[in-house]
């Protein structure tokens, strides 16, 4: 079996409501790259890969170039050899882990199918049916994000992440933080994140502030070192995301004593094989896991879906079903949220099902 | 003075002999390299060149500088390119990571901020005087004694410095290449034992703990981690080079005290800004440094040796020429050349080199704002 072909599709997501992080990063409208594998026995494997714009080493129009540069070490392998070909092309082409994120996923997806499992059984087996998931409140007046977080509680959703910095105003991130825990109540999980848009200084005066209340803190600075000096100087638990993105900087947060919690998002870490790696670090660690990706639709959401349903359920911290937060949906017929939690699709493979007139036709076909 | 235009060139060099890389990282017969040129509404351009040794050696390929350049232009429009430090945070905050697509951008601003400032690149760096540059040389491996014989070729053109490529499958055999070398190579001449990551640690502390090497060991293996607990258990100093991609890399490596020294390519960390940043740093703790570029013509290589040229003699050690290998010359006869052993950087205003236009051909891509 070997693989003849690669399409790619671009999909323009946008998002329900537009999504504010620190820095002026924003999400509204991005472009989402869907990769099709063809081979020889008529199996085809989907992927998906949407960086958010301005957040990770990682960019949506980098990816075809990086998929084309490397098609001549994809055609021709055979997909069921899945760390295998991901190695080849590590070194055919260093880096740009984001664009091998979605072949990963499409020989994945091509293995569930040939051996008529779905992906949960080919990566360890079903430990949970269903997952919690999060809601991400986007950074605006204090005020209307309690708001948000109370809309959000009253569908069963019991984890928040709140956004900060936005405004570089600490008297608005500690209103923040306080008002959405005041909202909720004692007993869901509230976080905020900063996504690396603060200094140690004013993330620490932030976290003081706040340290009579039950909070966790994310990512606040670029460097896991200052995370940590955050966490040491506020005594808060803290989640790292945009620091961890392989073997080494997941045992370095945690010899820092920062991994406390940690978001594994797939194309951060460039594939299901490098997740797999990544999450049984992870258990071995005792870091409690976000499973997601950047952003997407129905394809790399199944795909997380399917890594959370079997990762033990007492160190899943939550999921995120990204096609929800997205129009329009790849696969109407993809798992959605019921009272706040998400179970992983049914099916062989990834099991999603992409609609052609929501992809279109592909912009670039690449054969043997 | 704004930003008014941005022009992109795709040109392939030839080697002029094909190019292995160790651990199997295939063998290549030409560079792509993407030349840039940036105009501004004052009438002053500036060049710029990102080449990345083929797509094996860093996470960076030719197209990815042309698809990166793509995605960075619109922010790069009404910029003042003179507003160095502004230019790089712009391009950090517009596309994280990919500093090899930074790289040719940060190049052709300082070509712009040098011409309008009426100062050679050296000048603006710090340097008191266009300095020549030792050239280094690069010793492909081989047997002990064809390894001797290139380096005593590279002796009679003047060359003192050499980057003997070592790292085989076989340890006995990179311990007879490193013995020879070392009692082979004449007083007064440097050698760096470049392993280019071919090494795990083990291998590593066996074989420097084998041999009494001479001088320098450069990047024994693949990551800042091990290379760090090999600088722990050898006696050579180290140089460190594809493990270093940003400022943070090179606190750490000066923390854990992983290396006596660094290579600072400007495509590998995103520009000359970075690099003088690194160049400074490296400086002030006591570092020896090669100061060249990744591949490219020899306005990739003049970029380089501008820096170079500027930098104090106690840390400056000999620059590589890419543009030696190539069968093509786009910046026909200008810019650093060796000549004798050293190259030195040209005293027009700017970078001093631009290409000639009807070698480069037609743009592939032109961003206006």
């Amino acid at each position: 079996m070997t693989i003849t072909a690669i399409h790619i599709h671009e999909v323009d997501l946008t998002s329900h409501v537009t999504y504010n992080m620190s820095d002026g990063k924003t999400c509204d409208t991005v472009k989402s790259v869907v990769v099709k594998l063809d081979t020889s026995t008529g199996v085809s494997g989907w992927g998906e890969v949407c960086p958010i714009p301005h957040y990770l080493p990682a960019y949506a129009d980098g990816i075809m170039p990086a998929i084309s540069e490397m098609s001549p070490e994809i055609l021709g392998s055979n997909p069921l050899d899945t760390d295998a070909v991901m190695a080849k092309l590590d070194a055919y082409l260093q880096g740009h882990v984001y664009a091998k994120s979605a072949i990963s996923m499409a020989l994945w997806d091509i293995m569930g199918k040939v051996s008529g499992l779905p992906l949960v059984q080919l990566l360890g087996g079903k430990v949970q049916n269903d997952m919690p998931l999060y809601h991400s409140i986007t950074c605006v007046d204090p005020e209307d994000m309690a708001e948000m977080a109370k809309t959000a509680f009253a569908t069963g959703i019991r984890q928040f992440q709140v956004k900060l910095g936005a405004d570089k105003n600490n008297e608005a991130d500690i209103a923040r933080l306080r008002l959405v825990r005041e909202a909720v109540g004692n007993g869901p999980l509230v976080y905020g994140d900063w996504n690396c848009g603060a200094t140690p200084l004013n993330a620490t005066r932030v976290g003081r502030a706040v340290m009579d209340l039950d909070i966790m803190l994310e990512q606040p600075c670029a460097s896991l070192e200052e995370c940590a000096s955050v966490k040491r100087a506020t005594g808060l638990p803290m989640k790292i995301d945009e620091g961890a993105h392989d073997t080494a900087s997941l045992l370095k947060a945690y010899e820092l004593g920062c991994l406390d919690a940690v978001a594994l998002k797939i194309n951060k870490f460039g594939g299901i094989g490098p997740m797999r790696k990544a999450r049984d670090l992870c258990l071995h660690l005792g870091a409690m896991m976000c499973i997601e990706d950047t952003w997407g639709s129905d394809i790399t959401t199944s795909a997380a879906l399917h890594i959370g349903a079997s990762t033990a359920s007492s160190h899943v911290l939550n999921v995120c079903d990204l096609s929800s937060y997205v129009a329009p949906r790849i696969d109407e017929s993809a798992p959605e949220r019921h009272k706040g939690r998400i179970a992983c699709p049914e099916g062989a493979g990834l099991g999603v099902t992409p609609n052609p007139d929501v992809l279109g036709p592909a912009i670039k076909t690449i054969t043997l | 003075m704004r930003i008014n235009r941005i022009t992109v060139w795709q040109y392939k060099m030839p080697l002029t002999e094909p190019y292995y890389l160790s651990g199997g990282r295939l063998k290549f017969e030409e560079l792509d390299s993407t030349f840039i040129r940036i105009d501004t509404d004052e009438g002053l351009s500036g060049w710029g060149e990102a080449c990345p040794w083929g797509h094996t050696y860093l996470p960076a390929h030719g197209p990815g500088v042309r698809a990166g350049i793509e995605t960075l232009a619109p922010a790069m429009m009404g910029q003042d390119p003179r507003a160095l430090d502004a230019i790089n945070q712009l391009m950090d905050v517009t596309l994280p990571g990919h500093p090899y697509v930074k790289s040719p951008i940060d190049m052709a601003c300082w070509d712009i901020t040098g011409q309008a400032a009426n100062m050679p690149l050296w000048m603006m760096f710090g340097g008191a005087e266009a300095k020549p540059v030792a050239v280094n040389s690069s010793i492909s491996t081989g047997t002990p004694e064809e390894m001797l014989a290139l380096i005593e070729k590279a002796s009679a053109k003047g060359y003192r410095t050499h980057s003997a490529k070592i790292g085989g499958d076989d340890i006995a055999v990179d311990i007879d290449r490193i013995e020879a070398i070392s009692a082979g190579l004449p007083k007064g001449e440097l050698v760096t034992f470049d392993v280019n990551r071919a090494w795990t640690p083990g291998v590593a502390i066996a074989v420097l703990n084998s041999v009494k090497a001479r001088d320098w060991v450069e990047q024994p293996c693949e990551t800042l981690d091990q290379c760090g607990h090999v600088a722990s258990r050898v006696d050579n100093p180290i140089m460190l080079d594809e493990c270093m991609h940003d400022f943070d890399d090179h606190l750490r490596a000066w923390s854990m005290k992983a290396c006596e020294g660094v290579k600072v390519k400007p495509n590998r960390v995103g520009g000359l800004t970075r690099s003088k940043q690194i160049r400074d740093f490296g400086v002030s703790v006591g570092w020896q440094m090669h100061i060249e570029d990744l591949g490219g013509s020899a306005l990739a290589d003049t970029a380089a040796i501008h820096l170079a040229a500027s930098t104090p003699d106690a840390n400056r050690l000999a620059s590589w020429l890419c543009h030696y290998h190539l069968s093509l010359d786009p910046v026909p006869g200008q810019g650093a050349r060796n000549k004798d052993g050293f190259a030195t950087p040209p005293s027009t205003p700017g970078l001093g080199v631009a290409p000639d236009l009807n070698m480069l051909g037609d743009p592939v891509a032109i961003y206006e704002a």
